[in-house]
């Protein structure tokens, strides 16, 4: 463990040098997540002009949902968005090679090994959004609530990098340029929506095969409403189950690899 | 740049879009429900907790044959809007063999996005037909929107191109726009129209929005076809986004200038 630690710190300090070789770019992509919260807030904002509650929801609890939304989003994009980008293109180049022989997980170097300096900025603005949040939200929250819900979301974290992978494993079999990852990017629009305002079989799908609305929503719901044993279990229980089944389908994958050499 | 070579660049793109079939369908088969179903169950929450039959002028119906319109529309539209095909351009040092084309080269990258449009075309037509038996006919339809609608749709994707192509050309100094393209590409998605209708917008932007671009990207062929623009509006909108086109092309025109002054296309 303590060896899998020390090889993300030197991650990250990689990560660092190489974003500030390309110093307008990482302004961008800093001023582009900016946009994308500013957006998104927007959109729900304009939405409760026309209606006091949404998703069972007021526009205070909203503000707390879109919050984690935003932390998740620039978790996701700091630790895993990069590798996810390129790991289509490992595969088909064989590029795997060189991690099968190191005496380190090829799944975890592959997730893990680039960090995105930029999206740390945007990491640390979004904290200061669920902060903001938070700290506005009418009767005060307590500390083992909050501590909680943070723990929560970076379950859902875990749960949203799980499902990203499902979509981009096929690319063992199908050798295409980016597995399914439109679809996955397709699909990933349902966690950053309340769970409340999902109906029927959707609610149900989105709920258990794919889990896009416990990502945030039941983190949120957690804080919200009280965390109660039914709602742990079920968000612990399909995250442990997604991250087994991307396991199995990473272990699957490999043995499908046709290496550089083919 | 002659119909004949127009055609054939077109043809060429469309083909090369076609070309993994299977992928084509899935994506754009996936890409439209999920963009549906959460614009449904996002209007169907609105509609139910907020107690009200008519909001900003839109029944429900009206509301979601709005998005069903705006989300095939802005596939038409954007259908290069990803690719980076100028920026890669001009990072690989490709433009150099431009200069062989017996045509200009904002009007090479035009005609591509026009065979592009043309299967998203296709999955329009294909993805609005089931719209009168599930919504049924919106009330203010008419042949003259459908007129006016297609024209916006054709100044829409003029003007869609104008925008990107001096975002592109900033590939000449920075070594990577892919976050500016994204940027864009979220702003114009909710000034566009696409993620609410305008009309639920607060006054004050409802007021400015028309003087910007964004508009008419999306909600003005939306509007037109469903009746909720007048004809005196969709020429007066039709108008400021044609005058966006020509500064637009002033603007590009003059960054590509300057850019061009430090291009390098070695080894093209």
């Amino acid at each position: 463990m303590i060896r899998y630690l020390r090889l993300y710190a030197h991650f990250v300090r990689f990560s660092f040098s190489r974003a500030m070789e390309f110093r307008l770019d990482f302004t961008f992509r800093i001023g582009m997540d900016m946009l994308w919260y500013l957006v998104n807030w927007s959109f729900f904002w304009i939405l409760f002009k026309h209606t006091p509650l949404l998703g069972g929801w007021t526009y205070d609890q909203m503000v707390v949902f879109v919050g984690g939304v935003f932390v998740a989003d620039a978790i996701q994009m700091t630790v895993f968005a990069n590798n996810m980008w390129w790991l289509p293109v490992a595969i088909n180049k064989g590029d795997i090679d060189y991690h099968l022989v190191r005496p380190v997980s090829s799944l975890f170097f592959l997730s893990l090994r680039e960090f995105a300096a930029n999206s740390f900025i945007n990491l640390i603005m979004a904290a200061g959004i669920l902060v903001w949040a938070l700290a506005r939200y009418p009767s005060p929250f307590g500390a083992a609530a909050v501590a909680t819900y943070l723990a929560l979301l970076l379950v859902g974290v875990v749960l949203h990098y799980s499902m990203q992978m499902w979509f981009l494993i096929p690319t063992f079999w199908m050798h295409t340029s980016s597995g399914l990852r439109e679809i996955f990017w397709s699909v990933d629009q349902f966690s950053s929506r309340p769970h409340g305002i999902y109906i029927g079989w959707v609610r149900r799908l989105l709920t258990s095969l794919l889990p896009c609305a416990l990502i945030v929503s039941f983190p949120t719901k957690a804080l919200l409403e009280g965390a109660t044993p039914g709602l742990l279990a079920h968000l612990l229980g399909v995250t442990a189950a997604a991250f087994g089944l991307t396991l199995l389908l990473w272990k699957l994958g490999l043995r499908a690899y046709a290496s550089a050499s083919s | 740049m002659s119909p004949r070579l127009l055609w054939s660049i077109a043809s060429v793109e469309a083909r090369k879009r076609m070309s993994y079939r299977l992928d084509f369908w899935i994506h754009a088969l996936v890409g439209l429900s999920v963009q549906l179903g959460v614009a449904y169950l996002i209007t169907l929450a609105l509609y139910r907790e907020s107690g009200a039959s008519s909001i900003a002028g839109f029944t429900l119906r009206e509301m979601m044959a709005y998005y069903v319109l705006v989300v095939v529309i802005a596939r038409v539209v954007t259908a290069t809007e990803m690719d980076h095909s100028v920026s890669q351009d001009i990072y690989e040092g490709a433009l150099s063999r431009y200069l062989l084309y017996p045509t200009s080269y904002p009007a090479v990258k035009y005609a591509q996005q026009i065979g592009a449009m043309a299967p998203a075309l296709v999955q329009c037509v294909i993805f609005i037909a089931w719209m009168p038996f599930v919504l049924g006919v919106p009330a203010g339809i008419s042949a003259g929107g459908i007129a006016m609608g297609a024209a916006s749709v054709v100044v829409a994707s003029l003007l869609q191109f104008m925008m990107i192509l001096p975002i592109q050309a900033v590939s000449f100094w920075a070594d990577n726009v892919w976050s500016l393209m994204v940027a864009y590409r979220i702003v114009s998605r909710i000034l566009g129209g696409m993620m609410i209708p305008l009309a639920l917008f607060p006054g004050w932007l409802r007021d400015a929005l028309p003087w910007s671009p964004f508009p008419y990207l999306f909600a003005m062929p939306v509007d037109a076809v469903l009746g909720r623009v007048s004809a005196l509006q969709w020429a007066q909108g039709t108008g400021i986004a044609l005058a966006w086109c020509a500064a637009l092309a002033v603007v590009t025109a003059v960054v590509w200038r300057r850019g061009d002054l430090q291009y390098t296309g070695v080894g093209q």
